[in-house]
């Protein structure tokens, strides 16, 4: 498994320990805005820019779904597949709230992989971002954002 | 045939049986868990993690004695300094017990195993 690639370095340890403890297959952490922050698991950008943008917009749909069917948002999502699964959640660093995404097989299980993802939210709260993003809605540039991060995570574009 | 939440209650008072869960074998998730004994105020209830890694260690140990053609195991014991985590298969299921390290370990056993064969 390879190690995980940050484009802001004061997730690194604890994004590695998650990855360790949890035997995750891969990861993404993401501000809720689209901008990756870390990642592991992925060699190809384009893959975490998928995964970035739907993981966004799922966040989005189920805190909505959960107002609507529950009063209070859905801040954690798991699908179990038949060879792998899937656990998205929230955490928050410095006040600035983040996503997460991590796909585990039969290696892990769900119960582990909460648990070490609570280990990792507390860890979080005892760190700062560096580049603090004002608010938690879109900025209006999410594919400047997306990209600019997807550069900081392969490198610039022509030579990833 | 009992209830889950009657396995684990009779489990649970068994001398020495700190907690009883009854936990996801795949997921690792509790299904039904009993009240946690001796625990001081401020203490965190450790009935979550165990769980998840007790089904874990338990699903590794299948693995191991499926490698070495020793068949299902019966009955995992983990021997730590303040105490044992006793685990056994049922199925989807797996029974979960948190012991002292006074416990009656043969009863505790038996009973688990009782119990397995139970929801089995």
């Amino acid at each position: 498994m390879s190690d995980p690639t940050v484009a802001e370095g004061w997730v690194s340890v604890p994004l590695r320990r998650l990855k360790d403890d949890a035997r995750l297959i891969s990861g993404v952490l993401l501000y809720p805005t689209g901008r990756a922050v870390g990642q592991f698991g992925f060699s190809n950008a384009a893959d975490v820019m998928s995964i970035c943008a739907l993981t966004s917009a799922i966040n989005a749909s189920a805190r909505e779904l959960g107002r609507q069917l529950d009063g209070k948002p859905f801040y954690e999502t798991h699908h179990a597949g038949a060879d792998r699964q899937v656990f998205m959640a929230r955490c928050a660093a410095g006040g600035q709230e983040l996503l997460f995404v991590g796909v585990f097989d039969r290696e892990s299980s769900l119960g582990v992989v909460e648990i070490y993802f609570a280990e990792f939210q507390q860890a979080l709260t005892m760190l700062r971002p560096e580049k603090e993003t004002k608010g938690t809605g879109p900025t209006g540039d999410f594919e400047g954002e997306l990209n600019r991060s997807l550069d900081a995570l392969f490198g610039p574009l022509g030579k990833r | 045939m009992k209830t889950l939440s009657q396995i684990v209650a009779e489990l649970s008072h068994l001398p020495g049986v700190v907690a009883s869960m009854v936990v996801g074998a795949i997921d690792g998730l509790i299904v039904e868990t009993s009240g946690m004994k001796d625990t001081g105020p401020g203490a965190t209830d450790p009935r979550k993690h165990t769980a998840a890694l007790g089904a874990y260690l338990y699903s590794k140990a299948t693995r191991a004695a499926d490698a070495a053609r020793l068949g299902t195991p019966a009955f995992m014991r983990l021997e730590a300094q303040q105490g044992h985590i006793c685990v056994v298969g049922a199925r989807d299921v797996v029974l979960v017990t948190i012991v002292t390290p006074d416990a009656n370990l043969g009863r505790v056993r038996l009973d688990m195993m009782n119990a397995a064969q139970g929801i089995s």
